[in-house]
């Protein structure tokens, strides 16, 4: 099985296990800055790409970066900009001998310092793509895929089901490696992409083979095709089932067959529509006009397990008809929950009137001690200035005076502690500017498997009652104390016997 | 697929209706007793289907024990589904007022007898504000009779309570729902099997035992830890080949590392006493067994009974040792050190010659490793998915393959630590033979356990982990300091802290200050070091920590607050568990560029020469 895997295997994605280099055609996230995040698909340089000797070219204001620089280097690399004419594509220009020679100085002095470009010298040299050279300022990193960059960088088409509503969601309905979850709105993807990391146990080798698997439901052809195009980029269509449907009317079955669902996720309008399909049996609450009765019903979910699901619904009048409609089919364990997530800022906070003044800096007394001693020193200036009498001579020393305070001024300004920022001030946390207060209503439940009279017949003739020999659980003190006696004597027999058999083994081996 | 049915020697979480949750093993031939809601056979639940709710049932004349039944959710909602269908048919009267919603309830069949003896009309709108003590008639001493001799699960008792409560007829509908809820928690004698999965048991651990054993660890900030540190499944189970050392060989018979195989492998430092570890296996499809039917032929045996037959059952390994000596004899003329790569989802242990003492039973992918500041790790929560991590002789467990755990000297200092440094024990097996089988099985101990350490601590250093998950009490600066050099690049940090200021003191070390300054060469302890000897710095006063290590730090905190839905009645709870707050830490591991690299962007230099450029990138 070992050695036809390599050929049928299909590529695994990068969200799942990125390796330890960047590869070409795969996923990767420049970060930018700190929560400016962008999304490319690398690609490896195969002669000009859009006017661009280099090959394909992210441009930033952080600056240019072809992608010959961010191929197979390590993940999380920290990438140099580089020197990328933007500015004459498409013309063409004659470059003088003088030009081409400094350009090359420019990439020999830059060498030692990059080593991605060293990497890719080779490569580039094979395809007659020009090599790229190091600009003098300017960085972006080079980081893997995963659920949370992707939900704070992919393209918006719905609202997206941020990481703190998501991580609890998925925690509470149970989704583990080889479970099969139904997900219904797909919208932008952030929830699938998090939802097949948390059911993957590896790609299916054939179509009896069961593993992992997120069955997603999108009724918009748009934003249907455009999470296929998304899936099949990130190599995913083993392990997503997308479907084009409005599950209210056309339910949850895939030709017919059930998915065999052990965890739900709704992020739909209207929740308590498509709760019908999501029955053990044909419901008779919430039934459909002119709805065929007389096939058969197949239930969409693991006959075998106890089914979670949640539904997510930013209305609270959304929530009452959803509990509702739950209670109606015979969910339990129905509870509500609301997430409230909060990001924190470190920041120091510097007061003091030892500091210049400057962006972050409050110049004014950081304690009452500093406080009283301007205010003195404020108060023997008035004094003295009082004190003095207005003559020409004195004109003089109190220029003079005034120099020297402004040089014992300009000494304390030689060594201001300001010259450690990291250090400095009282390092203090903060909330964003912006906090989101409701996201949505959180409705979890549980659908226990179905349980008949003749299962509870099997189950009472596979463990009869009535030959119980202790009790567990709560029991009062006496029989505790007897059980421990019990328990103390066995112990004590064992050791008698052990020390039996010892002594038979040591007389054998004599 | 697990959790389908309760298994025989499982724990499971009993729900009361009193909202409390008990914790027990399942073990057949016992009585499951639930204090005042009364004791029933551990058999009558066993194969049956978790999250159904029974109702402990009268025992009949004939037999000894209580038998159960199953409650549908129709019966359980009885309450709420009179309410609604009562506003449904009199949509004008708004939730709450007098409407016949509460009879409805009295025609449930738990209220037949309110139906016979009271007549019609037992609630009423009023604002009046009810003393429940004060207008219940009947006396303690009754109730307690009545508890005693009640039947029908209870519900005898909760009616007749009802029956004589003096202000019934005075009460609000809400009120009176209430007061029928408080006294249903009280009496009726249900109860509710939950699987014990790391949602149910942190849950437990949190609400009714002591919530800083788990370091107060809530549901929200479990999932955000396991999402940020990006935990699940890490590949297909890969195995070194045996070496098939002989009892001779020494060092040079280990496996050796085959670096590109590892993958898939996180570092965690837990001090919640296993409930990480458990909560990533189960991310990781490590925590539970599969159902098996071999299995559970094995799982026949009392499992208390083996804890304490522990040191019997060491001497049944010395036994089987003896076989092993025999084997590896044969096998003698095939030992080779070349080791190939072996792909088999499962480990084959029965039907294949037993491993020899250097054969690495860890695989090289999916695995944790556990860093842990004691000499041994505590992970005691773990018993409670059969894992006992300080058994020497286990019965088959995912975890067995794929939990690794090495101490900080094992780690840092491993010339320090006895069992890594002690070279392995070698012996001719005609010596063997002549010793006696207690000191043979110790010897063929102390080799596997030689290779076992060899391994974790030479894979630990080897590095390139998948990404670093922490809740310890430990300081989490000192925990990176030498974790993060581990880290292979881009993988993602998250450290859980109960408490803000640790974290904070944390990401101010990697403060767009400090990691200005360190790219502009203002610190002059880098000067003249390499990236490599960047990469494990020390760490000065000034800075503990190497800035450019970690990107996009950032710390947060999630709270989920719980509210209550019924028909016209929906609020969000008065009370909620308080305490700890707990609190995030995230990054992802960066590989900096080496040498001096500058910001894009205009910025003013300062007139101070030696100052700091403005940070500018971020």
């Amino acid at each position: 099985m070992a050695n036809n895997m390599t050929s049928t295997q299909p590529t695994v994605s990068p969200f799942l296990e990125p390796g330890l280099r960047t590869k070409p055609r795969s996923l990767a996230i420049l970060q930018l800055s700190r929560d400016n995040l962008l999304p490319i698909y690398l690609q490896e340089p195969s002669g000009e790409h859009d006017g661009y000797a280099e090959g394909a070219v992210v441009n930033t204001r952080y600056g240019s970066f072809p992608h010959s620089t961010m191929l197979n280097v390590p993940w999380g690399s920290q990438i140099r900009a580089s020197k990328v004419d933007t500015g004459s594509r498409g013309r063409k220009r004659k470059r003088g001998p003088k030009d081409e020679a400094s350009r090359d100085d420019a990439a020999e002095e830059n060498q030692p310092e990059t080593t991605t470009d060293n990497n890719n010298k080779d490569a580039s040299e094979a395809t007659g793509v020009k090599q790229a050279v190091a600009d003098d300022s300017g960085f972006i990193h080079v980081l893997p895929p995963t659920p949370e960059l992707w939900t704070q960088s992919l393209p918006h088409r719905t609202q997206v089901v941020y990481t703190p509503d998501y991580s609890y969601i998925l925690h509470r309905i149970r989704a583990r490696p080889g479970s099969t979850i139904i997900e219904a709105g797909a919208g932008s993807g952030s929830f699938t992409h998090a939802s097949v990391r948390a059911v993957y146990n590896g790609y299916p080798s054939s179509a009896e083979n069961k593993k992992g698997k997120v069955f997603s439901f999108e009724y918009h052809e748009e934003r249907f095709h455009k999470m296929k195009k998304e899936l099949t980029d990130h190599d995913l269509d083993g392990l997503v089932h997308l479907t084009h449907r409005d599950v209210y009317n056309g339910g949850f079955l895939i030709d017919g067959k059930s998915p065999g669902a052990d965890a739900i996720f709704l992020d739909l309008p209207k929740p308590w529509e498509a709760l019908p399909h999501l029955s053990r049996s044909r419901p008779t609450f919430g039934a459909k006009e002119g709805e065929d009765t007389t096939a058969e019903w197949v239930s969409p979910l693991n006959p075998k397990r106890a089914v979670h699901i949640c539904t997510f619904s930013p209305c609270i009048e959304q929530v009452t008809r959803t509990v509702s409609a739950m209670r109606r089919l015979g969910w339990v364990d129905i509870d509500m929950v609301e997430i409230a997530n909060r990001k924190l800022h470190t920041i120091r906070d510097r007061v003091g009137l030892h500091y210049q003044t400057d962006r972050g800096v409050n110049v004014s007394p950081h304690d009452v001690e500093e406080a009283l001693e301007r205010l003195a020193e404020i108060e023997e200036r008035v004094r003295e200035q009082a004190a003095r009498p207005r003559d020409a001579e004195d004109a003089d020393t109190d220029m003079k005076n005034g120099d020297d305070a402004a040089a014992k001024k300009e000494e304390d300004k030689e060594q201001p502690p300001y010259q450690t920022p990291w250090i400095d001030g009282r390092l203090i946390t903060k909330g964003e500017p912006e906090i989101k207060t409701h996201t949505s209503y959180l409705v979890f439940a549980v659908l226990p498997r179905e349980w008949t009279e003749e299962d509870e017949a099997a189950a009472f003739a596979k463990y009869p009652c009535g030959k119980e020999k202790a009790v567990v659980g709560s029991i009062d003190k006496q029989t505790r104390k007897k059980e421990r006696r019990e328990q103390l004597q066995k112990i004590g027999d064992r050791k008698a016997r052990r020390k039996e058999r010892d002594a038979k083994i040591a007389e054998a081996v004599e | 697929m697990h959790h389908s049915v309760i298994k025989p020697n499982s724990w499971v979480a009993l729900k009361l209706p009193s909202g409390v949750t008990r914790v027990i093993q399942v073990t057949p031939n016992t009585s499951i007793s639930l204090g005042k809601y009364g004791t029933f056979p551990a058999n009558l639940i066993l194969e049956r289907p978790y999250y159904l709710t029974f109702e402990v049932q009268d025992k009949l004349p004939e037999e000894s024990f209580s038998r159960l039944r199953v409650v549908p959710p129709s019966e359980l909602y009885a309450d709420v589904f009179a309410e609604e269908d009562a506003e449904c048919a009199n949509p004008a009267a708004g939730p709450g007022s007098n409407n016949d919603a509460v009879i409805a309830t009295a025609e449930d069949e738990e209220f037949k007898l309110v139906d016979a003896e009271s007549g019609n009309v037992i609630a009423r709108s009023t604002q009046e504000v009810i003393d429940e003590n004060a207008r219940q008639k009947l006396t303690q001493a009754e109730i307690e009779e009545l508890k005693r001799d009640g039947t029908n699960a209870g519900k005898d008792v909760i009616a007749k309570l009802l029956l004589s409560h003096a202000a019934l007829d005075q009460k609000t509908s809400f009120s009176l729902s209430k007061y029928k809820l408080l006294k249903t928690k009280k009496y009726i004698r249900r109860f509710q099997v939950l699987p014990i999965d790391v949602p149910t048991f942190s849950n437990w651990q949190l609400e009714e035992r002591d919530a800083s054993k788990i370091l107060d660890i809530r549901a929200e900030m479990m999932g955000l830890v396991g999402c940020w540190g990006n935990v699940h499944y890490g590949g297909e189970d890969v195995f070194l080949e045996d070496p098939k050392a002989t009892t001779e060989q020494g060092e040079e018979a280990l496996a050796p590392l085959q670096e590109d195989l590892l993958a898939g492998r996180w570092l965690v430092v837990d001090d919640t006493g296993g409930l990480l570890v458990a909560a990533m296996a189960e991310r990781m499809g490590v925590l539970y067994k599969e159902d098996d039917e071999s299995e559970e032929a094995a799982e026949e045996e009392d499992t208390t009974e083996k804890a304490e037959e522990e040191t019997e059952q060491k001497q049944e390994s010395e036994m089987t040792s003896q076989k092993d000596i025999d084997m590896t004899d044969g096998q003698q003329q095939e030992s080779t050190s070349e080791t190939t790569l072996a792909r088999h989802p499962k480990r084959p242990r029965d039907n294949k010659p037993r491993d020899s003492d250097f054969a690495v039973p860890f695989s090289q992918t999916n695995t944790i490793t556990v860093l842990h500041g004691a000499s041994q790790p505590n992970l005691s929560f773990l018993n409670y998915w059969n894992f006992d991590v300080t058994a020497p002789q286990h019965p088959p467990h995912p975890l067995l393959n794929h939990l690794l755990t090495l101490s900080w000297l094992q780690l840092l200092k491993p010339e320090l630590d006895t069992s890594y440094s002690t070279p392995p024990l070698t012996a001719d097996p005609e010596t063997l033979s002549t010793w006696k089988p207690s000191r043979r099985g110790n010897f063929h101990r102390k080799r596997r356990r030689y290779a076992k350490v060899r391994h974790i601590v030479d894979s630990t250093r080897a590095g390139n982990f998948s990404g670093l998950v922490c809740a310890s009490t430990m300081d989490p600066i000192s925990i990176l300091k030498h974790a993060l050099p581990l880290l292979a690049g881009g993988a993602p940090v998250a450290i859980y802290s109960p408490s803000l200021e640790p974290l904070a003191t944390l990401a101010d070390c990697f403060s767009v200050a400090r990691r200005t300054a360190w790219n502009s060469g203002l610190v002059p302890e880098t000067q003249g070091k390499t990236a490599e000897e960047l990469e494990k710095w020390e760490g000065s006063e000034q800075f503990p920590l190497n800035p450019t290590l970690l990107l996009g730090t950032s710390i947060q905190t999630s709270r989920a607050r719980r509210w209550q839905v019924l028909p016209g009645r929906t609020h969000p709870l008065m009370t909620e568990r308080g305490g700890a707050d707990g609190f995030i830490f995230t990054g992802w591991r960066a590989k900096p560029a080496e040498g001096k690299i500058a910001a894009k962007g205009k910025f003013k230099r300062r007139k101070v020469e030696e100052s700091v450029s403005t940070p500018a990138s971020a």
